[in-house]
C-alpha cells in the first residue's frame, strides 16, 4: 500500500507521498459526552503539492492539521485511532519506512517539529511571544535544529560551553562565564552567526530591513510583517511539509495576496509540500493543486482542484459552492445550506450530511458512506448517491448553481 | 545617467541587554508620567535611604541597634526637646531613633517576606499551572485550605504559637502570604499557556522547560511584580499590627511596637510617641500602594491603552 515500503519497479509509480493520514480519529472528552471531532479521516499529501483542506468552522480541519504535530492537549483530546505516516525526504532517499507521527516518542517528535514539519497559524498577532525580540524567536529554530550550522563558522576546537550555548542549554553561570575573555570571543562569533542566519531567513520573506526587524518586539510590527516573521521561522529549516492553518484569515485582503504569493514562491523554490487549511473556497481554488472537503469530522470528497470545483460531486460541496455570492449577485438573499451542523457527540452511523441533504435516502441515515472512487467519478467521494453511477439529478430547486452530474 | 551606488546600510542589532533596556525605558517613562506614582516613588526612595543611612543619621545603640536606646532621665519629653527632636516614650526611648531604625526593621520585614512568598508562590503556582492535571488539583486544594482562614487571624495564630518575637512574625507572614502568589501565578500561567505563541514554540520543537522559561514565565510575571509592590506596603502594615498586639519582642525599634508603647499616653496628651511611628506606617503603605497602582496601570494588559 505504501510506496516506500514496497518500492514498485513499474515505470508508472504512484506519486511520491509526504504524508498519509489513515483513518484518523480524534475525539474530545466533554461534559456532554465524547465529541468525535475527527472521525475516520484519510487523505494523502503528495510530494511538492499544495493540498487544500476546506470545510466550515468546527468541521475538524484544524484538529486534523494539529494532529500532525500532536498539538492536541490530551486530555481532553483522545487520539482514538488511525495513523499519520510521514516520509521525510531524507528517509525516503534512504528507502526508510515512514514514521507514524501519532506514536512517535515525544523526543523524536520534537526533532521533526519545526525541522521537517513546520506550521503557521491563523493569527500572526498571537503567534509571536510579545515579551521577546524577533531575533530570539527566529533564532530559536536554529538553536533547536541547526546548532551544528551555527557552530560551523567557528574554527578550531569549540569549547563545550559554546556548543551547549548553540543549543541554548547553558546555565546562568555559564552565560556569565561567556562574558569574560576566553569564551567571550566565541560567544560573539556565535552571536554574529545567529544574526546572519536569522537575517537571511527574514530577508527571504522580503521583509524590509531585516536587521532592524530583528531588534523589534512583535507589537512594533504590522500583521503582515508578523506573518512574514512566522513564515521565516517556519521555513528556516527547509521543512518537507508546511502546515498552514488559515495563514491569511487575520490579514487584510491586500496583505493576504502578498503573503500567499510569498508562501507559493518559497514553496516552489524549496519544493515543500503544503497542507493548506482554509474555509475560503475561492482562495483554495486559486492556490491548491488538490482539495479535500471536510464536513463534520469526515472527508466528503478529495480530488484535484479542478475536478472538485467543477464536478463538485458531494452535495455538501455543491451547497458550499452555491453559497459563494457571484459578482453579478448584487442584492437580496444569499444562498445557504439549510439546517445546522449536527452535534458530534457520539454520532450514530449515518452520513453526517443527511439531515441537510436534499437528496438523502433512507440508507443515508442508517449507514456511513465510505470514501471511495465511485463508478463514473474521477475522484473519491463519500456519498451513496454515486453507488450506481448517476441515479439522481437536481430537481427544480432553489439552488442557483446546481448542476446534475452529467456522466 | 549616472548610476548611484547606495552603500548597504548595516544597522547593528542591539545586544539582548540593550533591547531589554529599551523596553524597560519605555515602561519607566510611562510609569513616571503619573504624578501620584512619582510622589510614591519619592517617598519610597526617602524611606529606603533613611533605612540605609540609619547608622549615619543616629548613633547606633549597642549592642543591638534594633533595640530602642533608653534614657531613664528623659521620660515623656515632648517633641522639640534638645537631643530628642521627636520627643521620648514613657520608657525614655528616643522616638526619632525608633522612626529611623524602624524603617530598617520594616524594610527587612517586607523584603524577606515578599522575597520568600514570591519565590514559594512562583514555584507552587508554576507547577500547578504549567503541569495541570493532578498536580494542579492537589496543590490548589492545599492553597484553598490556606485561603479559607482570614490572613490576619492566621498570621496571629502562627505567631502566637511560635512565641512573641520579630523573627516569628516574619515566618508567620511568609506562611500566610505565599498562597496569594501561587493562585495569581497559576491563573496567569494557565491564561498564557493557551496563547498561540506557546503552540508556535511547540511547533518549532522547543522543550517544555524552554517553553516555560522563554514563553510562559516572561508573559506571566507582570501581575506578580504589581502584587509584590503592593505587598511591600501591605506586609509592613500587617507586621505592625502583629507587633502592636504584642507579638514581637518589647523594646524593638519597630513602628508597631512604638505605636503600642505610646498609646497609653495618648489620653494624657502625649500624642507624639504613637503618632510619628504610626505616620511612618501610613506613609510606607501609601507610597507602595501608589507605585503599585501606577505599575498596574502600565503593565496590566486590561488597562492597556496601546
Amino acid at each position: 500500500m505504501t510506496p516506500s515500503a514496497k518500492p514498485s519497479p513499474s515505470p508508472e509509480r504512484k506519486p511520491l507521498l509526504v504524508a498519509s493520514v489513515e483513518d484518523l480519529a480524534v475525539h474530545f472528552q466533554t461534559k456532554s459526552g465524547i465529541v468525535h471531532a475527527v472521525d475516520g479521516v484519510s487523505f494523502q499529501i503528495r510530494d511538492e503539492e499544495t493540498l487544500g483542506l476546506v470545510g466550515e468552522t468546527g468541521c475538524g480541519k484544524s484538529v486534523t492539521a494539529r494532529s500532525f504535530l500532536r498539538l492536541i492537549a490530551t486530555p481532553p483530546g483522545i487520539f482514538a485511532g488511525g495513523r499519520i505516516l510521514f516520509w521525510s525526504r531524507e528517509a525516503r532517499d534512504h528507502g526508510n519506512k515512514p514514521i507514524d507521527l501519532l506514536t512517535l516518542p515525544l523526543a523524536r517528535l520534537r526533532e521533526i517539529r519545526g525541522n521537517r514539519i513546520a506550521m503557521i497559524f491563523q493569527d500572526p498577532g498571537k503567534s509571536l511571544n510579545p515579551a521577546m525580540p524577533i531575533r530570539e524567536q527566529v533564532a530559536e529554530v536554529f538553536y533547536q535544529h541547526r546548532s551544528a550550522e551555527l557552530l560551523a563558522g567557528l574554527n578550531g576546537k569549540v569549547p563545550a560551553t559554546i556548543r551547549r550555548h548553540a543549543r541554548q542549554q547553558t546555565t546562568v553561570a555559564e552565560r556569565l562565564l561567556m562574558r569574560v575573555p576566553p569564551l567571550r570571543s566565541y560567544g560573539r562569533k556565535l552571536r554574529t552567526r545567529v544574526d546572519d542566519m536569522v537575517g537571511d531567513a527574514l530577508a527571504e520573506t522580503q521583509i524590509p530591513n531585516p536587521r532592524k526587524i530583528m531588534a523589534s518586539y512583535p507589537h512594533e510590527l504590522s500583521g503582515g510583517m508578523k506573518q512574514r516573521v512566522m513564515i521565516a521561522q517556519a521555513l528556516a529549516c527547509n521543512p518537507d511539509l508546511l502546515i498552514a492553518d488559515e495563514p491569511t484569515t487575520a490579514l487584510d485582503v491586500t496583505v493576504q495576496a502578498r503573503i500567499l504569493e510569498l508562501i507559493r514562491d518559497l514553496q516552489q523554490r524549496r519544493r515543500t509540500s503544503v497542507l493548506y487549511i482554509s474555509h475560503d473556497l475561492s482562495l483554495v481554488k486559486r492556490i491548491c493543486d488538490r482539495v479535500a472537503v471536510m464536513y463534520a469530522g469526515r472527508i466528503a470528497e478529495v480530488g484535484t482542484s479542478g475536478s472538485v470545483f467543477e464536478e463538485h460531486l458531494h452535495p455538501y460541496t455543491r451547497g458550499l459552492l452555491a453559497a459563494i455570492p457571484a459578482r453579478a449577485h448584487t442584492r437580496g438573499e444569499l444562498a445557504a445550506i439549510e439546517g445546522t451542523v449536527p452535534e458530534l457527540v457520539e454520532p450514530p452511523p449515518s452520513c453526517r450530511f443527511h439531515t441537510r441533504c436534499r437528496y438523502a435516502v433512507e440508507l443515508c441515515s442508517r449507514e456511513d458512506p465510505p470514501l471511495r472512487g465511485h463508478a463514473g467519478t474521477s475522484h473519491p467521494v463519500a456519498c451513496f448517491g454515486y453507488e450506481s453511477a448517476n441515479e439522481w439529478h437536481a430537481g427544480p430547486d432553489g439552488m442557483p448553481d446546481l448542476e446534475a452530474p452529467t456522466r | 545617467m549616472v548610476d548611484v551606488v547606495v552603500p548597504p546600510v548595516r544597522i547593528s542589532v542591539g545586544s539582548r541587554l540593550a533591547v531589554r533596556l529599551r523596553r524597560f525605558g519605555e515602561v519607566a517613562r510611562e510609569v513616571l508620567r503619573n504624578p501620584a506614582t512619582v510622589v510614591g516613588l519619592f517617598v519610597i526612595v526617602a524611606m529606603i535611604g533613611m533605612a540605609l543611612l540609619a547608622p549615619v543619621l543616629t548613633e547606633a545603640n549597642t549592642p543591638d541597634p534594633y533595640q530602642m536606646p533608653r534614657d531613664w532621665g528623659a521620660l515623656n519629653e515632648p517633641p522639640g526637646t534638645p537631643g530628642f527632636p521627636l520627643g521620648t516614650t514613657s520608657h525614655g526611648g528616643d522616638v526619632l531613633y525608633g522612626v529611623i531604625w524602624g524603617s530598617r526593621t520594616s524594610l527587612r520585614l517586607s523584603l524577606i517576606v515578599v522575597g520568600a512568598t514570591v519565590t514559594i508562590g512562583l514555584i507552587i503556582g508554576s507547577l500547578a499551572g504549567f503541569l495541570g492535571g493532578k498536580v494542579d488539583e492537589i496543590l490548589m486544594r492545599v492553597v484553598d485550605v490556606f485561603l479559607s482562614i482570614p490572613e490576619l487571624i492566621f498570621a496571629l495564630a502562627i505567631a502566637a504559637v511560635l512565641g512573641p518575637s520579630f523573627r516569628n512574625i516574619i515566618l508567620a507572614l511568609a506562611v500566610v502570604f505565599w498562597v496569594k502568589y501561587a493562585r495569581l501565578i497559576r491563573g496567569q500561567i494557565i491564561h498564557v499557556k493557551g496563547n498561540d505563541y506557546v503552540d508556535a514554540a511547540r511547533v518549532i520543537g522547543d522543550s517544555r522547560f524552554s517553553i516555560y522559561r522563554r514563553d510562559v514565565l516572561p508573559n506571566s510575571i507582570t501581575p506578580i511584580i504589581v502584587q509584590a509592590t503592593l505587598d511591600m506596603g501591605h506586609i509592613v502594615l500587617v507586621g505592625a499590627t502583629l507587633s502592636f498586639i504584642g507579638l514581637s519582642e518589647a523594646g524593638l525599634a519597630e513602628w508597631g511596637v512604638l505605636v503600642s508603647d505610646g498609646q497609653a499616653g495618648i489620653s494624657a496628651g502625649r500624642w507624639w510617641a504613637s503618632t510619628f511611628p504610626g505616620a511612618m506606617v501610613f506613609l510606607w503603605a501609601l507610597a507602595f500602594n501608589l507605585v503599585g497602582d501606577g505599575l498596574r496601570d502600565v503593565l496590566d494588559p486590561r488597562t492597556e491603552k496601546r
